[in-house]
């Protein structure tokens, strides 16, 4: 492969800090000395759909394709553009098709792919696309929304509030949200072992919210254990105890600890939290986790989180109306919040919008894609494989 | 434009001769029907629940493979079929605006098998069948009451075009071959300047500038790019009206094409829809208004189904001929506008207009120009919301026409227009400009007052400290997040500052160059919003353009003539002797109560389609209305 100019490269570089301008210049720029390299007309496209110039996306994507019939992350916003126009899903899932058979692990591709259909009126083969998507990765939360979503069309709000439930389990912004609101340090790596950790209470804990962060559950209930030991009274860890039965399906002990850190202190967002979501896993409780929820929208303002717990207890005690009122705050501090917009997108439903339903899951796979970086995965593993 | 000559005044009028309400007829009404059948269906049923609905104007396409089977032989078949068309036109009082050449996806109107294939817009010989064909059909009918205007092509046709001299010669042979037999009636080319740019980048105003109605339509591409989000989302509802006005160029528009594009909203979102688009055709000064379609296609199943941005698939009713939401709403805006009697109200003058810059039509798009039309739409909008009667200029227009002119996040302006709005503004006028990025010249800095001291960076958060209040209305500080891609570092110079940004860089300064007054903001505030999804346009953002706007058309005399508290609610005046007329229609989608403060004591207020007056005895009354709810009212002054 030819070496790659300054200009791509710095074309490259200013659309990873996103700065569109300057990087659609070095764009044009390297085009003049090459018009011909397909990742610049495809870093071009995706500039261009980032800033909503749909119709610029879908030509620059098209000339990349044309170039190189196998540049996956044209394909990529090739299929973005033509949903964000919508209208002409016969061309998305055409252009999602040929993605999921250029990159073949690529989960994303088949949830788009669904979409794409769904919107085209093929409910079935769309679900069969998402089951797909979750086949290939099974942690795949916008693939589960969509089942809930094709659930509450077909069968009704009962049978869908257990696929959002399990959607929501799956978005790994939910447990980022609680250890932000415990304040230990999570982005820390953990110790190999829990032998290495020292004796001392807080460094106890800390190690123990780091393995807990890193899904190392059973090392950071032994820390926890070893200081509720000594200290009993411990409320940050109980809190994190109550969170570590909560990821066993314990609800019973969670409910348990995270009461008795309330006991101690009522101030306590974690506990709070990690009780609120407690009562809201057994149905008959909702209510109280509404009330636990909303008491938390007041102790952590500015996160998004909260408001999109509290109206998914709302959702399950068929309060729309209000769950819709506690999605729109949600977005209103994070629009790109893509559990706040599947939720919007099933209150519209259950109040017969069905447009603002459509539009809220678009923009929901518009965020969702971009969040997840699979442009800048794709473009990376293209250019080390035109390297290669 | 009046294809009607009306009735007594004595008695309520069927149809507005001033304001006709048309539809588009289409050819076929089902997917599976063959070509020949052009027109086969009951044309005279259908024109007379069109007569019975209250239209006027009906817009037929002609079928080019029909009529001219051979080269050179017409059919007498087709001919008769059209003239049976016209004839019962004729006897239900409808006008016929006749489409000559039309792509239409299902009706396949110009596939005329001796063609092979060449482009009848560029090839010459086929150019020279096609002038024949218009030639022998207006000279069939060039005395014919029933025809009001011979429309050459569609927007669907005209995007076939490469290049604005091919559309331009392509136009004037046709122009010509229907002057050869008819002097008088209108020509028309069914474009709207701004869409078919977007569409095509082919500048289509040469040739427009040679008809003598135009039409304005957003597309649904159109409407995707510069208004995305459901098409009831309050940008969307605007764009009916910036369309009209940046398409008017001082012609009659047509509002064409008005109702839902594709199936996936509701019957009610149809109707909300097409309510706003009629109402906001009659309050911006449309000369008429025609709907996409009159009956639902007959759809065969598709796989995967789609829809073709220019095929027309939702009418008015469905398949079956019954009446849909929107039929509802067409009937009651028709009965509503019948009893306007528009000879005796004049429309409050526009003497406020957003300018489009020139990089706008370039041929290559830039960014610059791409922002251009969302940043312009927003003034627009926000305008709107101040209740200023506003319109749409090009920067190659003369501005002395107006008193105030909104500059929105612009990056350049061509050469010499620094130089004309100078000497405009030093005549009195008042621009409010705010800064897009680039160069900030020598010419901007002396209008301005303001020393240029480079560009400030890309901000995520939005700042305002008012340091002069009252200076430009009520400015509420704010700070709110918001990613603000330019800020001009500004110099305060000569210019008072009126606000600051939190380090104390001038954010909004005024400078009194001769007798006007140059506003400059130093973001691109409206690009930030027009950039903006529903969710996360700025509310702060919003209401500050909206007061600073306010503020300048106020104290320059061209603001709104009636006040109104509620910013959603969208107002027009038509003037009349002793009575006036004030349209409101909610954009906001919500139940609102709209309180309006008149000039002058109000006796009595009364809805035009018909009720008791009421009592007012004060300067304001308050309205109800329900989402997207529109209404007008005849107001009688003490």
């Amino acid at each position: 492969m030819a070496e790659r100019s300054p200009q791509v490269l710095l074309a490259e570089g200013l659309a990873r800090q996103g700065r569109t301008a300057p990087a659609v210049t070095a764009c044009q720029q390297a085009l003049r000395i090459d018009d011909r390299d397909p990742l610049v007309h495809c870093l071009l496209s995706g500039l261009m759909l980032s800033e909503g110039f749909c119709e610029q996306a879908l030509a620059s994507a098209a000339r990349a394709i044309e170039i190189d019939p196998g540049c996956a992350p044209a394909y990529l916003v090739l299929g973005l553009a033509y949903d964000r126009i919508g209208g002409v899903w016969n061309r998305s899932v055409l252009v999602w098709q040929e993605l999921a058979e250029v990159v073949p692990d690529l989960a994303v591709a088949h949830v788009q792919l669904g979409e794409a259909l769904c919107a085209a009126a093929f409910p079935d083969e769309a679900v069969a696309a998402w089951k797909r998507a979750l086949e290939i990765d099974p942690r795949d939360s916008r693939a589960m929304y969509d089942l809930a979503v094709a659930a509450l069309k077909q069968e009704g709000m009962a049978t869908a509030l257990p696929g959002f439930r399990k959607a929501g389990e799956l978005d790994p912004s939910q447990d980022e949200f609680f250890f932000a609101l415990t304040g230990f340090d999570t982005d820390v790596t953990p110790a190999a072992g829990v032998g290495e950790v020292g004796p001392d209470a807080g460094e106890r804990l800390a190690a123990a919210h780091a393995f807990a962060a890193n899904e190392e559950l059973f090392k950071a209930a032994e820390l926890i254990r070893m200081v509720l030991g000594e200290h009993p009274d411990n409320v940050a860890a109980l809190s994190l105890a109550a969170h570590l039965y909560l990821k066993q399906e314990a609800v019973n002990e969670a409910t348990a600890c995270a009461l008795r850190a309330l006991t101690l202190s009522t101030q306590t967002p974690s506990a709070v939290y990690a009780l609120g979501v407690a009562f809201a896993r057994r149905p008959a409780l909702s209510d109280h986790a509404a009330k636990l929820f909303a008491a938390l929208t007041v102790m952590a303002p500015g996160h998004a989180m909260p408001f999109v717990l509290l109206a998914e207890t709302r959702l399950a005690l068929q309060r729309y109306s209000a769950a819709g009122e506690a999605y729109r705050a949600a977005l209103a501090l994070d629009p790109g919040c893509v559990r706040a917009l599947f939720g919007e997108a099933a209150v519209a439903l259950a109040e017969g919008d069905f447009t603002r339903a459509t539009w809220a899951v678009r923009r929901a796979a518009y965020h969702d894609v971009e969040r997840s970086g699979h442009f800048w995965r794709l473009y990376d593993a293209a250019v080390e494989g035109g390297a290669q | 434009m009046s294809p009607d000559t009306g009735t007594p005044a004595t008695r309520a009028a069927r149809r507005n001769p001033l304001f006709p309400l048309g539809v588009n007829y289409h050819p076929l009404e089902s997917e599976s029907a063959t070509r020949e059948e052009w027109y086969a269906g009951d044309v005279d049923g259908d024109f007379a629940q069109f007569a019975a609905a209250r239209l006027t104007v009906v817009r037929v396409f002609i079928s080019w493979k029909l009529f001219e089977p051979q080269v050179g032989r017409y059919s007498d078949e087709a001919m008769d079929r059209l003239d049976t068309i016209i004839e019962s036109a004729g006897a239900h009082r409808l006008r016929l605006l006749v489409c000559f050449f039309a792509e239409e996806p299902h009706a396949r109107l110009l596939d005329v098998v001796w063609g092979q294939k060449r482009d009848p817009r560029t090839d010459a010989y086929l150019i020279e069948r096609q002038a024949a064909l218009v030639r022998h059909i207006v000279e069939a009918h060039r005395s014919d009451r029933a025809v009001f205007a011979w429309e050459l092509a569609n927007e669907a046709f005209c995007t076939g075009f490469e290049s604005a001299s091919d559309l331009d010669s392509w136009a004037a042979t046709m122009r010509e071959a229907v002057r050869e037999s008819d002097p008088d009636r209108p020509v028309m080319l069914a474009v709207d300047a701004e869409t078919l740019l977007h569409e095509t980048r082919i500048d289509a105003r040469a040739a427009l500038d040679n008809c003598e109605v135009v039409v304005s339509h957003p597309t649904a591409r159109y409407r995707s790019y510069v208004a995305e989000g459901p098409v009831t989302a309050t940008r969307s509802t605007f764009l009916d009206s910036y369309l009209l006005h940046s398409t008017s160029r001082a012609r009659p528009v047509l509002l064409d094409d008005v109702g839902p594009h594709g199936l996936e909203i509701s019957h009610a979102e149809e109707a909300s829809m097409l309510r706003c688009a009629l109402y906001s055709g009659l309050m911006n000064g449309a000369s008429g208004a025609l709907v996409r379609r009159w009956r639902d296609m007959r759809t065969e199943p598709r796989e995967p189904y789609f829809v073709d941005p220019f095929e027309a698939l939702v009418g008015v009713c469905d398949s079956d001929g019954r009446t849909k939401a929107t039929r509802r709403e067409l009937d009651l805006f028709a009965r509503m506008v019948a009893r306007l009697d528009l000879r005796r109200y004049a429309r409050t003058p526009e003497r406020a207009a957003v300018l489009i810059p020139s990089e706008r039509m370039a041929s290559r798009p830039t960014l610059g120009s791409l922002y251009a039309p969302r940043a312009c739409l927003e003034a627009f909008v926000r305008a709107k919301q101040a209740h200023i009667p506003i319109t749409v200029t090009r920067e190659e227009d003369p501005f002395e026409p107006f008193s105030l002119l909104v500059v929105p996040s612009v990056t350049d302006l061509a050469e010499g227009t620094w130089q004309r709005v100078a000497a405009w503004v030093q005549a009195g006028g008042s621009l409010v400009f705010s800064y897009g990025g680039g160069e900030f010249g020598p010419e901007a800095r002396d209008l301005f007052g303001v020393d240029f001291l480079g560009h400030g960076g890309a901000r995520t958060k939005a700042t305002c400290r008012v340091a002069q209040q009252g200076v430009l209305g009520r400015l509420e500080p704010f700070e709110v997040a918001a990613e603000i891609p330019h800020f001009a570092l500004l110099g305060p110079g000569a210019s008072t500052v009126v606000a600051t940004d939190a380090a104390g860089s001038p954010l909004v300064t005024l400078s009194r160059p001769g007798q006007g007054r140059a506003i400059c903001v130093a973001a691109p505030f409206e690009r930030v919003l027009g950039q903006s999804g529903l969710r996360t346009a700025p509310a702060e953002l919003a209401a500050f353009l909206r007061t600073l706007y306010g503020a300048v058309a106020d104290v320059s005399g061209c603001g709104p003539k009636v006040a109104c508290d509620a910013p959603e609610v969208e107002i027009a005046l038509l003037a009349g002797d002793g009575e006036d007329v004030v349209l409101l229609l909610d954009h906001g989608g919500k139940d609102v109560t709209a309180t309006l403060r008149f000039e002058q004591p109000v006796a009595t207020v009364a809805p035009v389609s018909g009720g008791t007056p009421i009592s007012v005895g004060g300067v304001e009354f308050s309205v109800p209305l329900g989402p997207f709810g529109a209404v007008a009212l005849k107001v009688c002054y003490r």
